[in-house]
């Protein structure tokens, strides 16, 4: 089982065409989702379906656009992913950097309690959520949708950790030299957290990009919904025809999926630290 | 100099006074940093968490105002047979997920741990449902099982096999949930197992395979239990997060606006924001609370038996 153990060229080629396999049962959802998104409709009533459309109708994802305000929906999407990536990543790494670096009474007790937070699910806090919501009159909004998901105990957690592996001196030099502890933070220790900050970024966006439940809970209004909601709504509703469904469905998932493919190394890094720490 | 003249008393209590400033406008600043954090999570966590036990003990319907009934809900919880049915379903497709989870995502782990050639593009492969939306996941998965024109039938139809309903029949249902649970998880095991066997440290299986230890030994007595703390690790999260499925099931199991396989968490969200009983529905999610709660406690309680810290 060490990287040396497969060493016969026979062993070697078994273990391609089982991964090869493998990773092709893997793909063939998307395959069968794209090639069903570009059908006309009468290749979609067939007992046999075959893979490769009779003919190929690109008009399918621009009668997405006509059928629902899909347009908004996905700016929608693209705006609460950035603000509460960038609200996550600042505020939580304000806070691993003071209970990191900095010495106050109660820090113990509040980090366990943020660690505590870790543990109770979103459902039993959702609806005491929609009451203040309501009482703020936030449903409906933006700040409906962004606010209450940009503090995680989960980001103060893994950058705590990350912050607390760069060498004290570090803030000990910076102190004498007069800086206060935000200079500190903002010029010595986010830059030094850049492959954390990227990790936990990238794990932030991908929960806001999929998140349903809130954004479920905290809209009603066709033109304030984000993709997901907007996918497990419209079925049947105004998509009917399953090749335009799909077409939505590849248009939410495919661009953060190629986005991802960049950034596979980061992000793989990332999701393993999240799970050894 | 005056300083070097004053008493060695004085020295030390003007040394401390500074001292002591220091470490409070420290604290301030402390307090500066972790306060955006506190305040939301005190908002969205502390108080969202009170009121939620508060209102368990109430019957409302977000009309008028809450009606205290004491421990009624939490009776009817133990009488309610629909909550049974949204249990059992969520403990029918969260126990298989996790298990065979966890064995395929270490035989995909072991594979690519060699010095095989294209393995981040396998492991890309293998990873890219972990990615993709749970939402897209239903839509696409239940075309795919679509009884009458998707290609699983149309696969087991031509090779002369029956064609199952999959997703109105409750059983067929479990089923199917669980595959596509499967394989839109197994690639985030995969790489935590990825994770964990690299840091077991090769001189351990050179030892061994000097002693004579054969590939099925080594895996049997230096991988397993030096893997089992990420094993560990990962059914606990695994069993955390499979109770709590939602959107992917809600999607693949809504036929004709009906659930055939309503899971807890939906039943929540149904009880809730469609028939307006809020104190019931939060009673449900505390009794989810607490379910996972005991899960984990048992996991921890069982882990002394089988899992090895090094």
């Amino acid at each position: 089982m060490t990287r040396q153990a497969i060493k016969p060229t026979l062993g070697r080629l078994g273990l391609h065409a089982v991964l090869l396999s493998v990773g092709l049962l893997f793909m063939f959802p998307f395959i069968w989702s794209i090639s069903t998104s570009l059908k006309p409709v009468s290749d979609l009533f067939q007992v046999t379906p075959s893979l490769i459309p009779s003919e190929y109708r690109w008009q399918n994802y621009s009668d997405v656009f006509s059928s629902v305000p899909f347009l908004r929906i996905y700016a929608n999407t693209i705006f609460v992913t950035i603000a509460r990536t960038i609200g996550q990543v600042l505020i939580a790494s304000l806070a691993a950097f003071a209970f990191s670096q900095l010495k106050f009474p109660g820090r113990d007790f509040l980090f366990f309690l943020l660690l505590a937070g870790l543990m109770v699910p979103d459902q039993v806090l959702i609806v005491p959520r929609f009451i203040i919501m309501r009482q703020l009159d936030w449903f409906d909004t933006y700040q409906g949708l962004i606010i209450p998901l940009i503090f995680s105990s989960f980001g103060v957690f893994l950058l705590r950790q990350f912050f607390l592996g760069i060498p004290k001196e570090f803030y000990e030099a910076a102190k004498l030299e007069g800086a206060n502890p935000f200079q500190i933070y903002w010029d010595i220790y986010l830059p030094l957290a850049r492959p954390a900050l990227a990790a936990f970024g990238f794990l932030a966006m991908l929960f806001s990009w999929n998140e349903f439940l809130w954004a479920l809970t905290v809209t009603g209004d066709s033109n304030m919904r984000v993709l997901s909601v907007g996918i497990a709504l419209f079925q049947g509703q105004f998509f009917t025809n399953n090749a335009i469904l799909l077409a939505a469905a590849n248009m939410a998932t495919f661009p953060l999926l190629i986005a991802f493919l960049f950034f596979q190394k980061q992000l793989v890094e990332g999701i393993a630290l999240s799970g050894l720490k | 100099m005056k300083t070097a003249e004053l008493s060695a008393g004085t020295h030390r209590r003007v040394r401390l006074f500074g001292r002591n400033q220091q470490a409070r406008s420290e604290s301030l600043w402390a307090y500066l940093l972790i306060a955006p954090m506190m305040i939301g999570f005190s908002v969205f966590f502390l108080i969202a968490l009170g009121a939620s036990l508060v209102l368990t003990f109430t019957s409302w319907d977000m009309l008028t105002s809450p009606v205290w009934i004491g421990f009624g809900n939490y009776t009817q919880l133990f009488r309610d047979a629909e909550f049974r049915t949204s249990l059992w379903n969520t403990a029918a497709i969260a126990i298989p997920n996790v298990f065979f989870r966890l064995i395929f995502a270490l035989a995909l782990a072991l594979a690519l741990n060699t010095n095989i050639r294209f393995r981040s593009f396998y492991r890309m492969l293998f990873f890219m449902p972990v990615l993709t939306m749970p939402v897209a996941i239903g839509t696409i998965w239940k075309w795919l099982y679509d009884p009458a024109f998707g290609p699983i039938n149309g696969l087991l139809g031509s090779l002369g096999l029956p064609r199952p309903e999959w997703l109105s029949e409750p059983r067929t249902a479990i089923i199917a949930v669980v595959i596509v649970l499967l394989w839109s998880g197994v690639g985030y095991d995969m790489i935590i197992f990825l994770a964990g066997l690299q840091t077991i440290p090769r001189d351990y299986y050179d030892a061994a395979a000097m002693d004579g230890a054969s590939a099925w030994q080594r895996f049997r007595d230096i991988t397993v239990p030096l893997l089992t703390p990420t094993t560990f690790f990962l059914s606990v999260i695994g069993i955390i997060f499979s109770l709590q499925v939602f959107d992917l099931v809600y999607v693949m199991t809504r036929i004709d606006q009906t659930n055939q396989l309503p899971t807890v968490v939906y039943y929540i969200y149904e009880e809730g924001f469609r028939n307006f009983r809020m104190g019931y529905a939060i009673t449900v999610a505390w009794a989810l609370l607490a379910i996972i709660l005991v899960f984990t406690l048992l996991q921890f309680r069982l882990q002394r038996r089988w899992v090895h810290y090094a």
